[in-house]
C-alpha cells in the first residue's frame, strides 16, 4: 500500500512541467562531456545518414541486429535523458505491441513474428540513431554541422535559438498554469466520473493557458528582437566571412576517425557474419 | 571633448499624438558617469534608445533634430557601427541573453561583426565584468546579478566608448548591486568609458555618479554635478525622485529651523557626519513592542527540499527547517538572491512539496491537499505580476477565483476590490498593458480576492520607481487591516523597516536571525553575515551614535538635529564638498 502510494506520487511528480523543463535542458546541454558530444558534427551527420537510412532498405536479420546493438551502445555513450528513452520505449513498444496482437489475433505463428521483429529492429535502430545525434550533440554544434553542409543560416540559428527559448517558454507556461491552479476550482476527482471531469478540466486549463502564455512571451521578445538587431544578427546572416569563422571552430580529430572506423568495422563484421550464415 | 552631441531632438512614437522627446539639446562629455533621473514616462528610456540608433532606424516614428555619437550621425550610420560606439543594457536584461553559454553570449556580437578575435574579446569582456572562470557555464546557472554582468559583458565585448544601462540594479540585492556599480566605476576610471545610467536609487547616484540629468515631460530640465543636483530636494521630489535619506533629513531640519540655513546639504553618510548631532538628553527608545505570540498560523516541521539540477547532484535549498509563523504577524523574509525565499512561499501554497517534513496551516497538514483547496486559507502574489493575469481584463482576473467557486455577490465584491485598489477606470484593460504600479495593484487585488487568512507577497516593490513604491507601501499598510497574517519576501529594507513587525533572515537554507528590527539591524553579526543592508538613515544614526536605532526619517529627526557650526567647521565642509 505504502509502496503503491509512493509510486503514484512519484509518477505525478515526474509529470510536472518543471520535470519536463529539466529533461529538455538535460537532453540538450546536460551531456556535453560525453564521447559523442566531443565528436565533429559533420562526421556524426554522415554517420547518421548511414544508420538513419540504410536499415530501411535492409532485410537481413543479422545485419539489423548488429546495427541495433551498435546504436544501443552509442545511445548509452551519449547519456540520453530518461524521458527521451521512455518516449522511445513507448513508441517502439506500441508499434510492435499493436502489430503482435493483430498477428496473434489472426492466428499468426513464428513465421509471422520474424518479419515483425525485422520491422521493429528497423524502427528501433533508426530512432536510436536519431536520438544519439539529436540529443547527444548540443544544438549549437548540430546547427554548425548542418550549416557546413549548406543548410541556410536561418535554420541553424532557429535550432539553437529554439533551444534557448524553450526553457523560458516552459517556465512561463508553468507560472501561468500555477495561477490557474491557485485560483481555479477543479471538480472533485474521488469518483470515476469525477476523474474524467477532472481530466477534461485539466485539458481545458492547458488550452486556456496558451493565451496568457503567448502575450507574455510576445512582451518579452520585444527586447530580444531589438538586441538581435544591435548584436548584428541581420548583418551576420548575409556575411560570408562570419560563416567562415563559425565553421572554422569545427575540427576533425583522431576520435572522429576512430569512431567512424569502429562503426565501419562493426558493420563490415555483421555483413560478413550474415553472408556466412 | 563631447562624445554625444544632441541638437533640437524631437521624437514621437508611431501613432502617438504627443511627442515623447521635445526639442532636446545637450552635450555629454567623454569620461562622464551620468545618471538620468525622472519620473515614469518622462522619456528616459526613449532618450537612451536614440543614442544607439535604434530610434529612428529600427523603431520608426517622427524624428527631427540631430544626434551625433562619437562624431557619427545616428540617423545615417548603420546600427552595427553605432553598436561599437554606444552599448545598451536593457532593464529586462535576461531577455538580452541570446546564447546558451556564457562565453558564447559574451562574444556573440563580435562573431556577428566578423571579428576574428571574437573569443578573446569575449573573454576580456568577461574579465572586466568579474565573470572570469564562468565562461563555460550555462546561462541558467547564473544568479540574477551575474546574468546582468553577462548582459553587460555582451555589450562590452564590442568595446564601445559609451555604455548605457537602464535601471541596472532594480532586481538585485545590495551585494550584487554594489558589484555592478564597482564594475561600472572601474570601467569609467580605468578604461575611460563614458557611462550613462537610468537610476532611481539616489544613494547609488551619490556614491558613484559624476553628473545628474533631470528629465521632465520629454525635456531636459538640467544637467548638474551630482552633489548640486541631489541638493535640489524640492525640485527632485516634485518629479517623484527621492534624494538620499540623509539629504532629505537635513533639508527638513533646515525647514524647521533645526539646522543653520547656510549649511550645505549632505548627500552621503560621510558628509552627514559633519552636519548632524545628537539632540541633548534624547533617550534611545525601543519603539516596537513584540507582538503577542498566540495561535500558530503556519508551522514548518523538519522541512527538507531540493531542486533537480541539469547536471550533477540536486541543489539543496533547505534541510531540516523549523519555523513558526503566528496569527496576526507581519513578517518580512529577507536574504540575498537565491536564499530560498520564493521556495518557502511556494511550499506554503502547496506548489512545491517538501521531500521530507510537514507544513501545517492552522494546525492542518497540507501534504495531502491540493493547492486549489488551500486558496481560501492562503494566497500568493508573484514577483512577476504578468504571470497572475490569466484573463483578458483585470476585472475578469479579479473575479475569476470567486466565480469558479460560485461565491455570491461576486460582482459586488469585485467592484469593491477595484475601488479599493483604484482600478475602476482600468477594469476592462488587459493587465499586461498597465504601468508597473497599476500592474502591481491589480495583482494584489487578485491575491486577496478570496479573502485569505494568510497572504504571501514575493517582492511586491521590485522594479518600481520610488513614487510607485511609496504608493504600493501605502496599499500594503491598508492591507494590514484586511488580511490577518502577511508575509513579504523582499530586498527592500525601507519597506521592511516601515512595515514589518517580525523579520526573518534566511541565508544558505537556514534561518540565521529572527526577531524585531532592533534585534536584526542592531546586531552587527547578523548584518555582516547575511549581507543585508539597513536603510541609509539607520546607518547615519549609527555612525553618529552607536546606540541610536532610527529606521525612518521621522525617527531620525526626533533624536538628531543640525550641528551648531563654528566658522572653521563650515570651511572644512565646503572644502570637502568641493573636493
Amino acid at each position: 500500500m505504502k509502496i503503491s502510494k509512493k509510486l503514484s506520487e512519484n509518477v505525478l511528480d515526474k509529470l510536472s512541467i518543471d520535470f519536463l523543463r529539466n529533461q529538455v535542458l538535460k537532453n540538450a546541454y546536460g551531456n556535453d562531456d560525453t564521447v559523442i558530444a566531443g565528436l565533429d558534427p559533420r562526421i556524426l551527420i554522415i554517420w547518421y545518414l548511414f544508420f538513419g537510412l540504410v536499415p530501411w532498405f535492409a532485410n537481413d536479420l543479422t545485419f539489423l541486429l548488429g546495427c541495433f546493438i551498435l546504436v544501443v551502445i552509442t545511445t548509452r555513450m551519449a547519456r540520453v535523458a530518461g524521458l527521451v528513452l521512455f518516449l522511445f520505449g513507448i513508441g517502439v513498444f506500441s508499434q510492435t505491441g499493436y502489430l503482435l496482437i493483430v498477428t496473434l489475433f489472426f492466428g499468426g505463428d513464428a513465421s509471422a513474428v520474424v518479419p515483425l521483429l525485422i520491422l521493429t529492429l528497423k524502427v528501433a535502430t533508426v530512432s536510436l540513431a536519431s536520438v544519439t545525434i539529436f540529443s547527444g550533440l548540443d544544438p549549437d554544434k548540430l546547427a554548425n554541422g548542418l550549416m557546413w553542409y549548406g543548410c541556410p543560416e536561418r535554420l541553424s540559428f532557429s535550432i539553437s535559438y529554439a533551444y534557448r527559448m524553450l526553457p523560458v517558454l516552459m517556465e512561463e507556461f508553468q507560472n501561468v498554469l500555477l495561477s490557474y491552479r491557485l485560483r481555479g476550482n477543479p471538480p472533485d476527482n474521488s469518483t470515476f466520473r469525477g476523474k474524467i471531469k477532472y481530466l477534461a478540466y485539466q485539458i481545458k486549463i492547458i488550452i486556456q493557458a496558451f493565451y496568457p502564455l503567448m502575450l507574455n512571451t510576445a512582451k518579452r521578445s520585444r527586447t530580444t528582437v531589438e538586441v538581435l538587431e544591435i548584436k548584428g544578427y541581420r548583418y551576420a546572416s548575409v556575411n560570408k566571412a562570419v560563416k567562415k569563422i563559425k565553421l572554422s571552430s569545427m575540427k576533425v580529430t583522431n576520435n572522429d576517425l576512430l569512431f567512424l572506423a569502429i562503426s565501419f568495422l562493426w558493420v563490415a563484421v555483421t555483413v560478413l557474419i550474415s553472408t556466412i550464415i | 571633448m563631447n562624445v554625444i552631441e544632441i541638437e533640437h531632438l524631437t521624437y514621437s512614437y508611431p501613432g502617438a499624438s504627443d511627442s515623447t522627446l521635445k526639442d532636446i539639446t545637450v552635450n555629454i562629455e567623454k569620461g562622464d558617469f551620468l545618471a538620468i533621473v525622472g519620473n515614469n514616462g518622462c522619456g528616459k528610456s526613449t532618450f537612451c534608445k536614440t543614442l544607439n540608433g535604434l530610434i529612428p532606424q529600427f523603431i520608426s516614428g517622427d524624428f527631427s533634430g540631430t544626434v551625433s555619437v562619437c562624431g557619427l550621425n545616428t540617423a545615417e550610420t548603420d546600427v552595427g557601427t553605432l553598436a561599437r560606439k554606444a552599448g545598451y543594457v536593457y532593464q529586462d536584461f535576461e531577455n538580452q541573453i541570446i546564447r546558451p553559454t556564457v562565453l558564447d553570449d559574451a562574444s556573440y556580437a563580435c562573431l556577428n561583426y566578423a571579428m576574428k578575435d571574437y573569443k578573446e574579446r569575449g573573454m576580456s569582456a568577461l574579465e572586466k565584468c568579474g565573470l572570469t572562470g564562468k565562461h563555460n557555464d550555462y546561462i541558467w546557472q547564473l544568479s540574477g546579478g551575474q546574468t546582468h554582468l553577462l548582459a553587460l559583458a555582451g555589450v562590452l565585448s564590442l568595446e564601445p566608448e559609451i555604455l548605457i544601462l537602464d535601471e541596472p540594479i532594480a532586481q538585485l540585492d545590495p551585494g550584487h548591486a554594489d558589484r555592478i556599480y564597482n564594475v561600472l566605476r572601474e570601467l569609467n576610471e580605468k578604461y575611460g568609458k563614458t557611462i550613462i545610467v537610468i537610476e532611481h536609487h539616489t544613494e547609488y547616484i551619490a556614491d558613484y555618479c559624476k553628473h545628474v540629468m533631470l528629465m521632465k515631460d520629454g525635456n531636459i530640465k538640467w544637467v548638474l554635478p551630482t552633489d548640486d543636483a541631489l541638493r535640489r530636494v524640492d525640485e527632485l521630489q516634485e518629479c517623484n525622485i527621492f534624494p538620499p535619506q540623509v539629504t532629505i533629513a537635513a533639508h527638513r531640519m533646515k525647514k524647521s529651523g533645526k539646522m543653520e540655513p547656510d549649511v550645505l546639504l549632505p548627500t552621503t553618510v560621510m558628509e552627514g557626519k559633519d552636519v548632524f548631532a545628537l539632540k541633548e538628553n534624547t533617550k534611545v527608545k525601543n519603539s516596537v513592542t513584540p507582538s503577542e505570540k498566540t495561535e500558530i498560523a503556519a508551522e514548518f516541521k523538519d522541512i527538507s527540499i531540493s531542486y533537480r539540477s541539469v547536471k550533477g547532484a540536486p541543489h539543496i535549498v533547505y534541510s531540516d527547517l523549523n519555523l513558526n509563523i503566528y496569527k496576526g504577524e507581519k513578517v518580512a523574509l529577507i536574504g540575498g538572491n537565491g536564499a530560498g525565499k520564493s521556495t518557502l512561499m511556494k511550499m506554503m501554497v502547496g506548489l512545491l512539496k517538501p521531500s521530507s517534513g510537514d507544513i501545517f496551516l492552522y494546525g492542518e497538514n497540507i501534504r495531502e491537499k491540493k493547492p486549489e483547496n488551500l486558496s481560501r486559507t492562503i494566497s500568493m502574489v508573484y514577483q512577476n505580476p504578468e504571470d497572475m493575469f490569466i484573463k483578458d481584463s483585470i476585472r475578469a482576473d479579479i473575479s475569476y477565483a470567486m466565480e469558479v467557486r460560485n461565491i455570491k455577490d461576486t460582482e459586488e465584491k469585485t467592484e469593491s476590490l477595484l475601488k479599493r485598489f483604484r482600478l475602476t477606470e482600468l477594469k476592462e484593460r488587459d493587465g499586461r498593458l498597465l504601468s508597473g504600479g497599476q500592474m502591481r495593484r491589480a495583482s494584489l487585488a487578485i491575491g486577496i480576492a478570496l479573502n485569505p487568512k494568510i497572504l504571501l507577497l514575493d517582492e511586491p516593490t521590485a522594479n518600481l520607481d520610488i513614487a510607485t513604491r511609496k504608493e504600493i507601501m501605502r496599499t500594503l499598510n491598508d492591507l494590514k487591516e484586511i488580511t490577518e497574517t502577511v508575509i513579504i519576501a523582499t530586498h527592500d529594507m525601507q519597506l521592511v523597516c516601515e512595515w514589518a513587525d517580525r523579520i526573518i533572515v534566511l541565508s544558505g537554507g537556514k534561518v540565521i536571525a529572527d526577531g524585531s528590527r532592533n534585534e536584526i539591524f542592531g546586531n552587527e553579526n547578523v548584518v555582516s553575515t547575511s549581507g543585508i543592508r539597513p536603510p541609509e538613515i539607520f546607518e547615519m544614526g549609527q555612525t553618529l551614535d552607536k546606540n541610536s536605532l532610527c529606521y525612518t526619517i521621522d525617527e531620525f529627526l526626533e533624536s538628531f538635529e543640525g550641528r551648531r557650526m563654528e566658522d572653521e567647521d563650515i570651511e572644512k565642509i565646503i572644502g570637502k564638498c568641493a573636493g
